[in-house]
């Protein structure tokens, strides 16, 4: 079987300094990967590099998404061709409505694959059935993309989008940060419910407590922009009560 | 579309707008010249002259439509009063257009008198075509307890100029004064405003708001001016311009003279290119650049059209100024009148 994403030996830097220093990843379809870490570690970097962000220099290396070279897209072919990133810190644009936003996300989207655009009735439709699946109050629909949300709701935001694009690939950067135990468990639902055979997700976390409800196949180790350590789901558990150090002068 | 809106009767087909708005009055000015007399107007040799007897409201939206055409292509310069008696009430809509691409020079004078507690919605739009050249001085003087909400939305044209001078001359008048100037290609457009608060007890407020792309030139110099004892003054200006090309140039200059020590005052001016965090967040989730950059031009620009309150007219500027923005020609939806 093809794989989903398949990174290798990747390095990128910014202003010159190198943050990744040789990635090697390869996910599956039907596969939660787990990437733990310090702070610092250059996590969010990765996950930015994936999604296309122009001042990251990828200095060596190559990735592959869905036998795809990657790097060769921009941000918007990525998405269209199912990749998707849920941000550590989502950006608020003012004067632009959540609706009007997804409407011409989902509709972009739609005539990329050769599929008509969703009337008014029917975007509407969909975005109360997504909504549902993250428990969002669908009066956020008309306000600024995340303009004025709180951390969660940011957060809920992300998932809600992903559901909205119903993504090959979703990567989520710290989407339990900012969240309290309900909403935890809310948007972890939410993502079990877009888990498919089909896709592949890549939960970036600092904590284990997430990975209690979207459980992970395989947990990275990231480490000064190195993946150090790979191992099943107990890997987390083992550093949810160890730390990184035993890890780190290994 | 509702039927309800009234034409000015003399008006020939030829000039009649196609998409009119729902309670609209229309009047037509073809090179300066009123088509036909109708009440509250009296046509001048070129200009007219409006006037709202006491307390009257005028209940449509009336809106002049003026424009240049081929007949008279010489320099062309007319006149407007608007007199607002004591306690009356209108709702204007002021459009400029020219009806092909001569080179039209156009000086207008334009002034306004609300007399006390007089209240007046005045939304001014100008699209015309690239080789036309718009000088339009605005005189407006606010008696006591006056409310003026007055909008400026230049979406196209060659040289457009806009003078506004407005005085507060009695207590309690209040001025909330926007402004929107989309620019591209060789476009230039310069707004000059000079406030004067000459009594105390007045408040004003002024936003104007810029997107310029191509090669545009545009100057903004606006001047909030307190007279010695006009204490409780509150005046509030600010001007952010977003440029989209390296080539466009703003001259920005907001200044306050203030010779009142009990006031608020405050003003400010931005220039700022499109947000790349925004962009690339849009990317993400498949907005293609172009499309991204659109949108946020859009939010920009939808911060002045949101103070417009006439709801119908609000989304036909907003409507309009999409149309300008993605580079096509800014004519309502539905009509194949080439206004612009
Ligand atoms: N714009 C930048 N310029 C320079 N260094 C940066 C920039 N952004 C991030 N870094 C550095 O890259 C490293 C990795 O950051 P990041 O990917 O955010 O880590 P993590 O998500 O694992 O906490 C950090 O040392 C951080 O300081
Ligand atoms: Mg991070």
């Amino acid at each position: 079987m093809e794989n989903m994403l398949e990174i290798k030996d990747l390095h990128a830097c910014i202003n010159g300094k190198e943050i990744l220093k040789g990635i090697n990843l390869t996910v599956g379809a039907g596969e939660v990967h787990a990437i733990m870490g310090p702070n610092g570690s250059g996590k969010s970097t990765l996950a930015t590099v994936l999604a296309g962000k122009e001042n990251y220099e990828v200095t060596r290396g190559e990735v592959f998404f869905r036998g795809k070279n990657l790097l060769e897209m921009s941000p918007e072919e990525r998405s269209w061709a199912g990749l998707f990133l849920g941000f550590q810190y989502p950006v608020e644009i003012p004067g632009v409505t959540n609706v009007n936003f997804m409407k011409a996300a989902v509709n972009e989207h739609r005539r990329q694959n050769q599929m008509p655009e969703l009337s008014a009735a029917e975007y509407l439709k969909l975005m109360r059935e997504k909504m549902a699946v993250v428990e969002m109050d669908p009066a956020f629909s008309s306000r600024g993309v995340n303009v004025g949300f709180s951390g969660g709701e940011k957060k809920r935001n992300e998932i809600f989008q992903m559901a909205m694009l119903d993504p090959k690939l979703a990567i989520l950067d710290e989407t339990d940060s900012g969240l309290d135990v309900d909403a935890l468990r809310i948007v972890a639902n939410g993502v079990n419910k877009l888990k498919n055979p089909d896709n592949a997700i890549i939960v970036i976390t600092h904590y284990q407590r997430l990975l209690d409800y979207i459980i992970p196949d395989i947990v990275h180790v990231l480490y000064k922009g190195r993946i150090i350590k790979t191992a099943g789901k107990e890997l987390a558990r083992e550093v949810e009560t160890r730390g990184y150090d035993w890890l780190i002068n290994q | 579309m509702s039927e309800n809106y009234i034409y000015s009767p003399s008006v020939s087909n030829e000039f009649r707008c196609r998409v009119p708005l729902a309670g609209s009055r229309q009047f037509f000015i073809v090179d300066g010249q009123v088509q036909g007399g109708e009440k509250f107007i009296v046509p001048q040799e070129t200009g007219l002259d409006f006037r709202l007897g006491k307390g009257e409201t005028a209940s449509d939206l009336l809106q002049f439509i003026s424009v240049r055409s081929k007949e008279r292509k010489e320099n062309l310069s007319y006149r407007s009063r608007f007199e607002l008696e004591e306690s009356s009430s209108a709702r204007i809509l002021l459009c400029s257009h020219t009806l092909s691409s001569h080179h039209f020079m156009t000086d207008e004078s334009v002034s306004i008198h609300l007399k006390a507690n007089a209240d007046l919605n005045m939304v001014v739009m100008q699209n015309e075509h690239d080789n036309s050249s718009h000088r339009t001085d605005f005189d407006v003087r606010l008696d006591a307890g006056a409310v003026l909400k007055m909008h400026l939305i230049t979406l196209h044209g060659g040289e457009i100029s806009n003078r506004l001078n407005i005085r507060l001359e009695g207590p309690a008048a209040e001025c909330e004064l926007s402004g929107l100037y989309l620019a591209d290609g060789e476009q230039k457009v310069t707004t000059d405003v000079k406030l004067s608060h000459n009594v105390p007890g007045c408040r004003s407020s002024q936003l104007f708001k810029g997107v310029l792309d191509g090669r545009s030139l545009t100057r903004f110099d606006g001047l909030i001016y307190v007279a010695p004892d006009a204490q409780k003054t509150e005046a509030y200006q600010a001007n952010h311009n977003l440029l989209i090309s390296e080539d466009a140039k703003i001259y920005t200059r907001p200044h306050l003279e203030i010779y009142a020590d009990d006031v608020k005052c405050s003003h400010g001016a931005t220039v700022g290119s499109l947000n790349a965090e925004e962009l690339f967040y849009m990317r993400t989730r498949g907005i293609a650049l172009d499309e991204a950059k659109l949108l946020q031009q859009l939010a920009f620009a939808y911060q002045v059209l949101e103070k417009i309150s006439n709801g119908q007219l609000r989304e036909r500027l907003y409507d309009l100024t999409e149309k300008r923005l993605r580079g096509e020609f800014s004519r309502c939806s539905d009509c194949s009148r080439h206004c612009c």
